[in-house]
């Protein structure tokens, strides 16, 4: 394994560039950043994050419980209130916008952690720290 | 490129993590009186519901009082923390990274506080879980018809979805601090961290998190208030029911959300010796939003009168003169001062950099912001449509002091948090300069 860190950013993509260059291939360099440094992703071809797909997922899965779970209680026990009808699609959007929110926002922090594999116990009793450090890893 | 990155970087993750240290005199004095506000807050809400209501100057006609004021003026301030780590992000606007840590906290703690009010408001608030739809033996659901179970859904979202918001942004920074701690503290930081190690898969995972939950919390700046607002439009009591109240309420929530930041920012950037990274450019970007905003809610009160005069309906028209004249015409002219007079001044230049002034003029938002509150519901309450059932309302001493213990609530959660986490986003930080 070998391990070359900088102090600065400039540095580092010069190198992550010439890796790259020399005929190493992406997937065996680990890439350390104390902040996200664009245009790292592109230099190893990276493909975009899943993310977005448990985004779309938790926001359609709310919307549809949103209104599945007031359609169902109004029909579960039917009393008529204020005269509306029993389905009443303007405020059961209000509470439907609310639920896609909640559930969207809650299923895309969860799928963060599943893909980027957190919490890491192994990481959480001892990690390497590499502070300020721009660090890449060459297997 | 600045000065040596390396340098840079060690002196800002110093200054932040020196704020987290040993607390100076002067904080525990803060935290003392702020812990003596929650401790009688407590103690008031613990008689009230021993005694009952009536220990609350709640009438009828006036069945809303300044608890329905203070949950509608916490809920307001909570706003601007989304907007500014939320919408400016969105909008790409970097003033707000000097800014975002300490609106997301007051966010949160904003929420914690008004959420309670409308449980305080409860004779029975013991009983405040009938408010979610649960599956229970009397075979009955929430009506969601309701604007007050809308409420119930807009506000425990916002919580959840800001204290997502909050947490993500704060486990680079987290990982930061754990580097920096031993024993204990650094046991607790590395949970969590949940183990960040800072790998490219881990940043690029969490970029599109962070950008999709800001994207999810943007409808929400808007929608809560909206939602808080329809508390009182739904309704067809006169000064109340306008479809204006929506857009007025959220620009109203906006206006004061920027202030209470700077109240807070200002001192604690002095306190914390943050001058460096909180620059005075920044208090100028929150306080142009602040005299925008201040803006649209002039241009709403002066909608109201024009729509209550338009319509030619006797109630509405006597609700506005009454607001203007009548038994609390002086909190009216308090809000017309500090929310559409004073903040006039921010359009120069000079006073809009002078932090002393911007201090001042956010103390005098907050008190004209709850004064709307208070002018809104107190007045249109007491003068409904028969004269027969006017009345009016004073706060009892038990409201007063449950309102001022609020203050001790949102200052004690306020200063455990400068001591405990992160004040500044370290790795926003970081990113911008670089």
């Amino acid at each position: 394994m070998e391990k070359f860190a900088f102090d600065d950013q400039a540095g580092f993509l010069n190198k992550l560039k010439q890796l790259i260059d020399s005929g190493v291939s992406a997937k065996k360099i680990s890439v350390f950043m104390p902040y996200h440094v664009h245009g790292v992703e592109e230099v190893l071809e990276l493909h975009q994050s899943g993310v977005r797909f448990f985004a779309l997922f938790g926001a359609l899965l709310g919307t549809i419980a949103g209104f599945a779970f007031t359609i169902f209680t109004v029909y579960h026990w039917p009393i008529i209130t204020s005269g509306k009808p029993l389905i009443s699609i303007p405020p059961f959007i209000i509470i439907a916008f609310a639920t896609t929110i909640l559930i969207g926002s809650l299923i895309t922090f969860g799928g963060f952690l599943i893909l980027s594999a957190l919490p890491s116990p192994k990481n959480i009793v001892s990690t390497e720290e590499y502070g300020n450090q721009f660090v890449i890893l060459v297997e | 490129m600045k000065t040596n990155q390396k340098d840079y970087f060690l002196q800002l993750e110093k200054d932040v993590l020196a704020a987290m240290e040993k607390p100076t005199r002067a904080y525990w004095i803060a935290l003392g009186i702020s812990g003596t506000l929650l401790l009688i807050w407590a103690l008031l809400w613990a008689y009230q519901i021993k005694e009952g209501l009536y220990v609350t100057g709640i009438n009828n006609p006036v069945g809303w009082g300044i608890y329905l004021t203070n949950f509608v003026f916490w809920v307001g301030i909570a706003h601007s923390g989304t907007l500014i780590s939320a919408v400016l992000f969105l909008f790409r606007a970097k003033f707000r990274n000097a800014f975002n840590r300490t609106a997301e906290a007051m966010t949160l703690f904003a929420i914690m506080v008004a959420g309670l009010f409308p449980i305080i408001h409860l004779g029975r608030p013991w009983k405040f879980y009938w408010l979610l739809p649960y599956p229970n033996q009397r075979l009955l659901w929430t009506n969601f018809k309701s604007p007050l179970e809308w409420d119930v859904f807009a506000v425990s979202t916002y919580f959840i979805v800001s204290l997502v918001f909050f947490y993500v942004g704060l486990v680079p920074d987290l990982a930061v601090v754990r580097k920096y701690t031993s024993g204990i503290r650094k046991k607790i930081y590395s949970i969590l961290s949940l183990g960040w190690t800072g790998s490219l898969k881990q940043w690029l995972h969490y970029n599109k998190l962070y950008l999709f939950l800001a994207a999810f919390a943007t409808p929400l700046v808007i929608s809560v208030h909206s939602v808080v607002s329809w508390d009182f439009a739904m309704s067809v009591t006169p000064g109340w029911h306008t479809t204006i109240f929506a857009p007025y309420f959220v620009s109203g929530a906006i206006f004061s959300g920027t202030a209470m930041v700077m109240t807070l920012v200002i001192p604690m950037r002095k306190i914390l010796k943050l001058e460096k990274y909180i620059t005075v450019d920044k208090f100028e970007g929150i306080a142009k939003v602040m005299l925008f905003t201040s803006l649209i809610v002039t241009y709403a009160y002066l909608v109201e009168y024009g729509i209550a005069v338009y319509s030619g309906n006797i109630f509405e028209t006597s609700i506005f003169k009454y607001r203007a004249v009548g038994d609390y015409a002086t909190i009216y002219w308090i809000m017309i001062l500090c929310n559409s007079i004073i903040p006039l001044s921010l359009f120069v230049k000079k006073l809009r950099r002078n932090l002393v002034y911007l201090f001042v003029v956010s103390i005098f938002v907050n008190i004209g912001m709850w004064s709307e509150r208070f002018n809104i519901i107190i007045s249109s309450l007491s003068r409904e449509f028969e004269p027969y059932a006017w009345g009016l309302y004073h706060p009892s001493f038990v409201e007063v002091g449950i309102f001022i213990g609020s203050f001790g609530m949102f200052f004690t959660f306020f200063l455990l948090f400068l001591k405990l986490l992160p004040v500044l986003s370290m790795s926003e930080i970081k990113e911008e300069v670089y």
